[in-house]
């Protein structure tokens, strides 16, 4: 049972492709996974096709416009139609450390995005999603018995767990749940005897606040690469 | 009684389904006269730029027009369809002005228009293992029309639409044959064994 979902802006934003690159993908796992949020955007898609298609009457089309609605009509039924231009195959499976991940339908239609996995300090792994625009979207696997330093962000950071199960300070996260934490958090996110893939999106590096590990500070760079 | 506009729900939807199975251009004129001046309105608010805008319309209400059958009603209305179409296309347009080769494409992220064969759904899904080993054995005994479709589709995966186009043939024919096909393919393998 998922038990932490994005606001209600978040998918508004989302349904309007109004969010960040690495927002719209965090999202838009998290909807494929939670049937609650799927019903939500189709509410939310029909509200905004009313809002925006709806019966107000609108200035003809002919009015300002370059070209009329017989041309444009003679256009449409005169025009092929478009190719598909799925180039690349939907691959949903994903493999680390022997393990076999099914991914959600918006993660394996991207997944020729996914680069290679980097190990990190902690029984930590990372691979980063190329999606464009400024927040870094990066898959994070820790192992079983694995922790991150405590840290802060300089911006938001989101965490959508894919597949297992983390803990911090005040929750356990599992598969589905999405989790934003904004500057004024600190967390520390631990996994106890189950592994946990998680997909993260960022907008600021990691600043890290607990003792030994502030001298792990350039460990932040790893994420960022 | 004023007549039925395509703000009625119901109404949009018999349009469409009339452009998909018959591609009837009296339908689809009426549904173009009440979207177009709306989809309009809303992408000269988006892009500012008129000329975007007609082509945001012409780009949307094509789709309309070519992809009818990929229009599922009990997913929702009619508006709701053209104006998802709409946001995909706003989604590219905003994409290609500073286009970079990694950035995320509309269809990858909400697949509006994918093909999606839902007519090979369960039912008449085979075993892909199966389907590689029996099927050119089977496939010989096909009527030259059927095996024709078969081979497109599960040899060189087109999708039904580009094998209609392939063709020339209606999107209907193709579903019909691969039905068929499909049920004569199953009874062929259940007697062999
Ligand atoms: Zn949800």
């Amino acid at each position: 049972m998922i038990k932490f979902h994005p606001s209600e802006q978040h998918l508004v934003l989302y349904t309007a492709g109004e969010l960040s690159p690495a927002m719209l993908m965090m999202v838009g796992t998290h909807v494929d996974m939670c049937s609650h949020c799927q019903a939500h955007v189709r509410d939310i898609e029909q509200q905004l096709a009313r809002k925006l298609l709806g019966d107000v009457e609108p200035q003809p089309l002919a009015r300002n416009a370059a070209l009329d609605e017989q041309a444009m009509l003679q256009a449409i039924f005169n025009s092929q139609p478009t190719p598909q231009t799925a180039a690349v195959a939907a691959n949903d499976s994903l493999y680390l450390e022997g393990n076999h991940f099914k991914l959600p339908a918006t993660l394996a239609r991207n997944s020729h995005r996914i680069g290679d996995w980097s190990r990190l300090p902690g029984k930590l792994w990372r691979a980063p999603v190329t999606v464009g625009g400024e927040e870094m979207l990066n898959f994070i696997y820790m192992a079983e018995n694995a922790s991150l330093p405590e840290h802060t962000h300089k911006g938001n950071e989101a965490t959508l767990v894919v597949n297992g199960v983390f803990n911090d300070e005040n929750n356990e996260y599992r598969d589905g749940d999405f989790v934003l934490l904004d500057n004024h958090h600190k967390h520390s996110p631990a996994t106890q005897n189950e592994d946990c893939l998680t997909l993260a999106a960022l907008e600021g590096p990691l600043h890290f606040t607990s003792g030994l590990s502030r001298l792990l500070n350039p460990f932040s760079s790893l994420f960022f690469k | 009684m004023p007549p039925a506009q395509p703000d009625n729900a119901e109404h949009a939807a018999e349009l469409l389904a009339k452009v998909a199975s018959e591609q009837s251009r009296a339908a689809f004129s009426e549904l173009f006269r009440y979207f177009a001046p709306r989809l309009q309105a809303y992408a000269t608010r988006q892009f500012g730029n008129e000329q975007t805008a007609m082509d945001l319309v012409q780009e949307t209400m094509s789709n309309v027009w070519h992809k009818a059958h990929l229009f599922k009603p009990d997913r929702g209305s009619a508006a709701t369809w053209i104006f998802t179409i709409a946001r995909n296309i706003r989604f590219d347009f905003l994409r290609k002005n500073k286009y970079r080769q990694y950035d995320l494409s509309a269809d990858d992220l909400w697949p509006v228009l994918a093909e999606t064969n839902d007519s090979l759904d369960d039912d008449y899904a085979l075993d892909d293992d199966l389907l590689m080993q029996q099927l050119s054995v089977f496939c010989e005994q096909l009527p030259a029309a059927q095996r024709t479709v078969i081979e497109l589709i599960y040899i060189e995966g087109k999708s039904q639409q580009e094998v209609a186009d392939a063709l020339q043939i209606p999107l209907g024919t193709v579903k019909s044959r691969t039905r068929l096909a499909l049920q004569k393919l199953k009874e062929l393998i259940k007697h062999d064994d």
